[in-house]
């Protein structure tokens, strides 16, 4: 039991950590941004990169910062040369211009570093808690990932500039219009949703192993994640991220079997990406739903 | 070089399909599916899996047609009265829900090792089998083009609210549009695992809808020649880079890499120097007076 919570934790981290980037650009630029994946495996390339080059060789939580500043960056300029152009274009075609820049940086990065994966040495010793059995490691990925949401939190929330960021997020020609400058934000919120997908990207990176074909493992659970917050809710993204690793973990954990023919029975591991899927439908049916009853009142 | 042109022209027409099929999608009725590469494997497991099992050819292909509307159906019905970027997550999870599902069962699938298909033995039978299902497709999308159906889709593409008050239900259209795309993409996929002879999960990721998107977007989306011509530059680009591969003694690796690099750069710069496509779609005047 106290296995799953883990486990469900420090998964639900890592999605939390990158999916907040992709409600921080819904809920301004008004789109599902599918080059953000690639942002978080830039970001653990990167911080592989940096972490191994000899003669650089830094180490690891500086890897990770220099590598976060650097994806930020990227982000702006992928902006700069796309996105800001498009502005005016709907919704569909920005998602769909978000998938052909997803290709481009996931074909560059295959091309740069090869296909075989590559694994992260970090030493980390075991922790056992009651029956639960974890590393240090998973208590870094938990405390990194809160640290960062309760700044996020504190940012969006207590300063000037965040103040600017939500005002843009809810009426963006209403913000402009009163002084906010609606350019240099939207910057900003490139940077920060870049920064923090390569942060959750190199998390999830030293947890398991680098490969270019990640970006497929994590999709689904991300956008997943996303769904059940409401798109544009930044930090609903963060708690669909809990519900929906809980859910995961919870369905393999239960011995289904034993429940309801007496052997002991459970789900396989492998599917965990259809709890994801269905999360999704499920939401988006309940969703349609209730948005065909308030068309009815 | 003959044998290249033939084969050329089997995996153009092939992909035409798709592209066709993509095009009565989005470029018609404006549906952003991003699961496209879905019916084009049902229809290719369909056939491998029937071959496994020591059916004939067409009783695949006839499931592949069977099976691709009525999952149509099933992946529409929790996206209808949703906004546009809700049907992009149902369809691309869709997609790749089946790609997992074919992965983790390999006792009817083959699993990642993927299952044998009968071949064409003759490349031309190949090709003018292809060709006939292009020529088939093609019509039937000129058709539907030109139609008052047709029309009434371009009108949900651009309002849906006035599609509504027309008295039309914008979801019968859409799901009936998604039925007839999606069974000429099964017919695709059936004719791809009677060329190559193989089925496997591989050949059915993201990355191949994308290929399929950017033939649409470079074509020009609403245009059904437009879209072919698309899809033969995108699938001509990709035998031909194979062969510099060969030439300047590349690692093909790498080669592919910087091939879908290049497809994702096309469709970039495409949406944003010509949005429209390189064969625009004409604009349709309809003067009632005049008639």
């Amino acid at each position: 039991m106290i296995q799953v919570l883990v486990n469900s934790i420090v998964y639900a981290s890592e999605i939390a950590i990158i999916a907040v980037g992709v409600s921080l650009c819904y809920s301004i630029l008004r789109f599902a941004n599918f080059a953000h994946i690639q942002f978080a495996v830039v970001g653990g390339y990167l911080t592989y990169s940096f972490a191994t080059i000899p003669g650089l060789a830094l180490p690891l939580p500086l890897a990770m910062l220099a590598s976060a500043v650097v994806t930020g960056l990227m982000a702006i300029l992928i902006d700069i040369l796309v996105f800001s152009r498009l502005r005016n274009t709907s919704a569909e075609g920005k998602m769909i211009v978000s998938w052909g820049v997803a290709l481009f940086i996931r074909s560059i990065v295959a091309a740069i570093y090869g296909g075989s994966a590559r694994v992260f040495d970090v030493p980390s010793s075991t922790i056992v808690v009651g029956d639960a059995v974890f590393t240090t490691l998973d208590v870094a990925i938990a405390c990194a990932t809160l640290v960062l949401m309760v700044a996020l939190h504190l940012f969006l929330y207590r300063t000037r500039v965040g103040s600017g960021l939500r005002a843009l997020a809810s009426n963006q020609e209403l913000a402009v219009t009163r002084g906010i400058p609606g350019d240099r934000l939207i910057r900003l919120m490139w940077f920060l949703s870049g920064s923090l997908a390569a942060i959750g990207g190199s998390l999830i990176a030293i947890q398991t192993r680098l490969q270019p074909s990640m970006d497929l493992v994590i999709l689904l659970p991300i956008f997943a994640a996303v769904t059940i917050g409401g798109l544009n809710n930044v930090f609903g993204a963060v708690i669909g991220a809990v519900i929906l690793s809980l859910a995961q973990n919870f369905l393999i954990w239960i011995d289904f079997g034993s429940l309801f023919f007496g052997d002991p029975w459970h789900i396989p591991t492998k599917f965990r990406d259809y709890v994801a899927v269905l999360a999704l439908v499920l939401v988006l049916l309940l969703r349609s739903r209730s948005s065909a009853a308030a068309a009815k009142r | 070089m003959l044998d290249f042109a033939i084969y050329s022209i089997t995996i153009i027409a092939v992909w035409s399909v798709l592209a066709l099929s993509l095009n009565i999608q989005f470029g018609m009725t404006g549906l952003v599916n991003f699961g496209q590469i879905l019916p084009f494997a049902l229809g290719s497991y369909a056939a491998g899996i029937s071959a496994s099992l020591g059916y004939p050819w067409w009783i695949g292909a006839l499931a592949g047609l069977i099976a691709a509307p009525l999952i149509a159906l099933l992946v529409i019905m929790p996206a209808q009265r949703l906004a546009q970027d809700y049907w992009a997550l149902i369809t691309l999870g869709a997609a790749e829900i089946f790609r997992l599902t074919v992965l983790n069962a390999p006792a009817l699938t083959g699993g990642a090792d993927g299952l044998v298909v009968p071949r064409f033995i003759d490349p031309t039978l190949a090709m003018s089998v292809a060709l006939a299902v292009l020529a088939v497709t093609f019509l039937l999308a000129q058709r539907i083009s030109s139609s008052p159906y047709g029309r009434m889709l371009r009108v949900l593409r651009e309002d849906e609210i006035l599609a509504s008050t027309l008295g039309r239900s914008p979801i019968r259209y859409q799901a009936s549009v998604s039925v007839i795309a999606w069974m000429m993409a099964a017919a695709a996929g059936v004719t791809y695992a009677h060329i190559t002879g193989y089925v496997a999960p591989s050949s059915f990721t993201v990355t191949e809808t994308f290929i399929i998107w950017t033939a649409v977007i470079l074509g020009g989306p609403g245009r059904n020649i437009g879209v072919i011509f698309g899809a033969a530059i995108i699938q001509l680009l990709g035998v031909s880079s194979r062969f510099v591969a060969q030439w300047i003694d590349l690692p093909p690796d790498l080669i592919a890499n910087l091939r879908l690099a290049s497809f994702g750069l096309v469709l970039v710069l495409m949406f944003l120097y010509r949005p429209q496509g390189l064969i625009p779609e004409a604009k349709q005047v309809h003067d009632a007076e005049r008639n």
